[in-house]
């Protein structure tokens, strides 16, 4: 999967899952403002990162990561990763 | 299939809360540390009920050994994942404070409070993912009384009442129920070197309780229609204290 694949999956699992308008979903946007989500809803974003990328996040990750574009970085990564 | 996870299920409670949630249809996931025959026991009584279970053998306190079996089983179940979670294993270990050794003071409350993270905090995912969980922690009188010889356990069951109350607010709007069930003396090997004659005269109902009758309330609480109840401690004790 390449960068760009990554970053174009996770944008329409995000719309669809928390049902905001595909085009909200920008590289720089904050990805917990923009859904609308509080700390508690975290745990969604995680539980569905996972599912849909077969990768593993743990908390620790999550450390200076605010955008849309910092959290496909992550997903990249931790798919390379996992190879 | 639905499961529930009883930690603790060899005998007692957890043994009475295997069966009767068996009885409501559930495969029950019987969870002890070292009583194998006991184990088998109860497994035998939820086949008996009507439904099926295994053994999950792993020392609740161990973060390690619980990870390592609940992942194993959700490896093995794909698609599946556990409902109910009744986290019931503990221990006593009853001394005055001035002469407690340490290991009875870490062990008591690593056995409850440690094994309650480590067994349930493996299963947030699956339930969130679900949308539909519930998550019975077995406490005490004596985590919201306090009693005296029982500093260790007190502070345990206290820990895990608190916990109980963070957890339920985290979890309520996925649809996952956290509650505490708080037994007085109930009629099991562990009250079974206390003097029933003497504790029976403090009790207004002038006896012990049976596990079967902690367990009909375990089973409510996992049931469909106490949804809305989440974050309680529920005293079951005879009239002993509220
Ligand atoms: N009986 C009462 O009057 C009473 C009152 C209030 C609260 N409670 C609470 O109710 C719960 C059950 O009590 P009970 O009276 O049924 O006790 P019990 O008859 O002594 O049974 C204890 C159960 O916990 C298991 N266990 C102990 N340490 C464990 C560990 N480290 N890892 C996994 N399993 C472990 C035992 O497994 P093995 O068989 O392998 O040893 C056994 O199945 C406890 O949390 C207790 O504090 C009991």
């Amino acid at each position: 999967m390449t960068h760009t694949e990554v970053t174009e999956k996770l944008s329409d699992v995000l719309a669809t899952e928390f049902e905001v308008d595909r085009s909200a979903i920008t590289p720089d946007a904050p990805l917990m403002q923009t859904l609308d989500l509080d700390s508690l809803d975290l745990v969604d974003v995680v539980v569905i990162v996972e599912q849909n990328f077969g990768i593993t996040i743990r908390q620790e990750d999550f450390v200076g990561r605010n955008t849309f574009a910092d959290f496909s970085d992550l997903i990249y990564s931790k798919i390379n990763e996992s190879k | 299939m639905q499961y529930a996870l009883v930690t603790g299920g060899s005998r007692g409670i957890g043994r009475a809360v295997s069966v009767a949630l068996a009885k409501q249809g559930y495969n029950i996931i019987i969870n002890y540390r070292s009583n194998k025959a006991e184990a088998d026991h109860t497994l035998e009584l939820v086949r008996q009920a009507g439904t099926d279970g295994e053994l999950l053998p792993f020392d609740v306190a161990d973060a390690q050994q619980a990870t390592a079996a609940i992942e194993q089983w959700q490896d093995a179940h794909k698609g599946e994942y556990i409902s109910v979670v009744v986290n019931n294993a503990g221990i006593r270990k009853d001394n005055i404070m001035a002469l407690m050794p340490p290991e009875d003071w870490s062990s008591v409350i690593s056995i409850t409070l440690n094994g309650f993270f480590n067994v349930t905090q493996p299963l947030l995912k699956d339930m969130t993912r679900k949308k539909f969980g519930r998550i019975i922690n077995m406490v005490s009188l004596s985590g919201l009384k306090g009693l005296p010889g029982q500093t260790n356990y007190s502070a345990s069951k206290g820990g895990l009442i608190a916990a109980t109350k963070a957890l339920a607010q985290e979890v309520a709007r996925k649809n996952i129920t956290v509650n505490a069930v708080a037994p007085g003396f109930i009629r099991t090997d562990m009250t079974e070197d206390l003097d029933e004659e003497a504790i029976k005269a403090t009790i207004p109902a002038r006896r012990y309780g049976e596990p079967e009758e902690v367990a009909e309330l375990i089973a409510f609480l996992a049931s469909d229609k106490a949804g809305y109840i989440t974050g309680e401690v529920i005293n079951i004790n005879g009239g002993l204290y509220s």
